[in-house]
């Protein structure tokens, strides 16, 4: 049996005291495995940021315990944390948060400065991650001249230099036009099924619901399975996602029929093996 | 993280130049007054320093110039010019008073010079010829250039008036210049008869000034004799003294300052970088990692803020004498390294409260910010 990659049991976390008390999560427990997508939706305010946070050991829980690759994070002591973060764990946020004067190179290679047991190999691996996200022009920009694409692909690069098992994504979407988007989720799907990280993703966006594995919805602090729900979109043929035949821009025609696309990069592995896509 | 902090610090060029030129700026008032300073102790000793005597012969109990009095009976004066060791002896009188010139008044050192002692006057003239006549001067050639009291000009002391004959040069001091004058005008003027301040004795080639001090001591009574290196140091302690307190309190004060512009740097720096420091935080960033790139780029700014000041005091300080005549200064070595350390200080204390802040900083803004 697969051991868990993030294990959470009963987990709570309460702000403040008597009156003005708040229990932001009241007794969640989740699991996932490598290779698996989990998105956790629910509404403003709901306790996201706050789970994110404390399963990315950034903030203690009032109650409960995380289990990371079989380690008790919530038994260790405030110094050894860091190491975990940079070792376990791999971040990406909504704003990006790149490091203004570091180039593209240097904002991959951070985290690997991190690294007690120092940079072996990481060059190479920032090569690797670069070339495939379609970095290789941008190695010495600055993040002040990049696109918000861009700066999200660097910012998922710096989350995989280190190889951390789990990969916490916060509205990694949320600052892009819906196209750069689409594309965006396409990298993290592939990271969880291609190359079997966990990724735990929290997301307002209801178009990647049908590329996840599971979907939790959390609200009031609580959370539930929730079944897929049926949109009325046409499916990118390609990655099954759902995109809006209003609003799409990328759209091939084959054997009389119109395809949609929510990326660039599902568009090009269409058109590259369109047999392989058509039922 | 030495690169993140290297390359965030540089990224700003100009909060990091403004700050390092605010530190410069404290620096350069430290290294300033400490110059003046120096400048001037060294020059209120500058007549002892460049007569030179192997042996000073001076009244029992008194063991330097400055601030002095003395007397010597002419006769010890004649009993140590007998001693075989002895090559000559050159007396002088000594007061000091203030003087006044054109509307300027100021305290000097007045020497009274025989007819023949040319070897304890001016060792450096810039205009004019030495004494030969009763009620001649010869004055500081920055005295003159202050108080327009030039060569043919008048100027009193005590009672008198001194025709000034001579402009000698470093002899000048803001606390007390070397004036010379006949001696037997300081002698009218102290109403003394048969005595001397000071006796400049010169030993002869193979004479250690020590043994001959120390010989006089035992021949001649109720004197006091020392080798010229222990009058001096005798001399410049007193001088120095006399300033410490001041350019302890200017430099206490200018440190402070520094401090606390270095402290406002480095908490504008961690305030600007704060978003930042959340990100490398969450991203795994040990507190004692931050502490020291908080504590680098502390140090580079206060760094380049030390060596524009020593830049300063060694390029232009040493020419400020030369627009302000009436300034000594002396920029040394161990002033610029007792700077180092004050600068070493300086960082610490300005990286305490920047250093406290990112401590307390929470890694999860990074998921606000």
């Amino acid at each position: 049996m697969m051991i868990p990659i993030l294990k959470a049991s009963n987990l709570s976390k309460v702000f403040g005291s008597g009156h003005t008390e708040v229990k932001a999560v009241d007794n969640v427990s989740l699991s996932i495995k490598a290779g698996e997508l989990v998105l956790v939706m629910g509404p403003s305010g709901s306790g996201k940021t706050t789970l994110l946070s404390m399963l990315g050991s950034l903030l203690k829980p009032s109650q409960g315990n995380i289990e990371i690759e079989g380690i008790n994070v919530t038994e260790l002591k405030e110094s050894d944390l860091p190491n975990i973060r940079a070792l376990k764990i791999g971040f990406i946020f909504q704003t990006f948060n790149l490091l203004d004067a570091l180039t593209v190179e240097e904002n991959i290679l951070f985290p690997s400065q991190l690294r007690p047991e120092g940079r072996v190999g990481v060059k190479n691996r920032a090569n690797r991650l670069i070339e495939k996200l379609g970095l290789a022009h941008r190695r010495n920009a600055f993040p002040s001249t990049l696109s918000g694409g861009e700066k999200q692909r660097v910012a998922i690069a710096r989350a995989l230099i280190n190889e951390p098992k789990l990969i916490l994504a916060d509205e990694p979407t949320g600052n892009l036009d819906s196209q750069t988007g689409q594309e965006v989720m396409m990298i993290l799907h592939d990271i969880a099924r291609d190359e079997g990280y966990a990724v735990i993703m929290v997301t307002h966006d209801p178009r990647v619901e049908d590329i996840a594995d599971r979907i939790l919805w959390l609200e009031d602090g609580q959370l539930h399975d929730r079944k897929s729900e049926k949109h009325s979109w046409v499916k990118d043929p390609v990655c099954g996602m759902h995109v809006d035949e209003w609003t799409a821009n990328l759209v091939s025609q084959y054997k009389g029929k119109k395809y949609y696309f929510c990326s660039k990069r599902c568009h090009e592995r269409f058109e590259n093996n369109q047999e392989s896509y058509v039922v | 993280m030495l690169k993140w902090a290297w390359k965030s610090l540089f990224s700003q060029k100009g909060s990091l130049i403004g700050s390092a030129a605010g530190i410069a700026c404290a620096f350069i008032l430290v290294i300033f007054f400490d110059a003046v300073w120096r400048g001037e102790t060294e020059q209120i000793i500058a007549y002892p320093n460049n007569v030179k005597p192997d042996v000073w012969v001076m009244q029992s109990g008194v063991g330097n110039m400055h601030m002095a009095m003395s007397f010597v009976w002419d006769w010890k004066a004649d009993k140590i010019a007998s001693m075989p060791e002895v090559k000559n002896v050159t007396p002088i009188l000594y007061l000091n008073n203030v003087i006044r010139a054109g509307d300027t008044e100021m305290f000097a050192f007045i020497v009274g010079l025989l007819p023949d002692a040319k070897r304890a006057g001016p060792w450096a003239m810039s205009a004019g010829r030495q004494i030969q006549n009763p009620r001649e001067a010869i004055i500081p050639d920055v005295l003159s250039h202050i108080t327009g009291v030039k060569i043919g000009d008048t100027l009193s002391i005590t009672d008198k008036e001194f025709n000034v004959v001579g402009l000698s040069k470093g002899t000048f001091s803001s606390a007390n210049s070397v004036l010379f004058v006949p001696f037997s005008d300081l002698e009218d003027i102290l109403s003394s008869s048969g005595t001397y301040s000071y006796l400049l004795v010169d030993a002869h080639d193979n004479v250690e000034p020590k043994v001959l001090a120390s010989k006089i001591m035992e021949e001649v009574e109720k004197i006091n004799a020392l080798p010229h290196d222990d009058f001096i140091a005798n001399d410049f302690a007193l001088a120095r003294q006399m300033g410490v307190e001041v350019i302890v309190m200017m430099t206490v004060i200018c440190s402070v300052l520094a401090a606390l512009i270095v402290g406002f740097s480095a908490y504008s720096l961690v305030m600007r970088k704060r978003r930042e420091i959340a990100i490398i935080k969450a991203l795994g960033a040990s507190n004692i990692s931050i502490f020291y790139s908080v504590m680098i780029q502390t140090g580079i700014v206060t760094l380049l803020g030390f060596l524009l000041a020593v830049l300063f005091a060694l390029l232009v300080v040493p020419g400020i004498p030369s627009l302000v005549p009436q300034l000594t200064i002396l920029v040394s070595n161990e002033a610029l390294m007792q700077l180092g350390i004050i600068a070493l200080l300086v960082t610490i204390l300005g990286a305490i409260l920047p250093t406290y802040l990112v401590l307390r900083m929470d890694p999860a803004t990074a998921f606000h910010v």
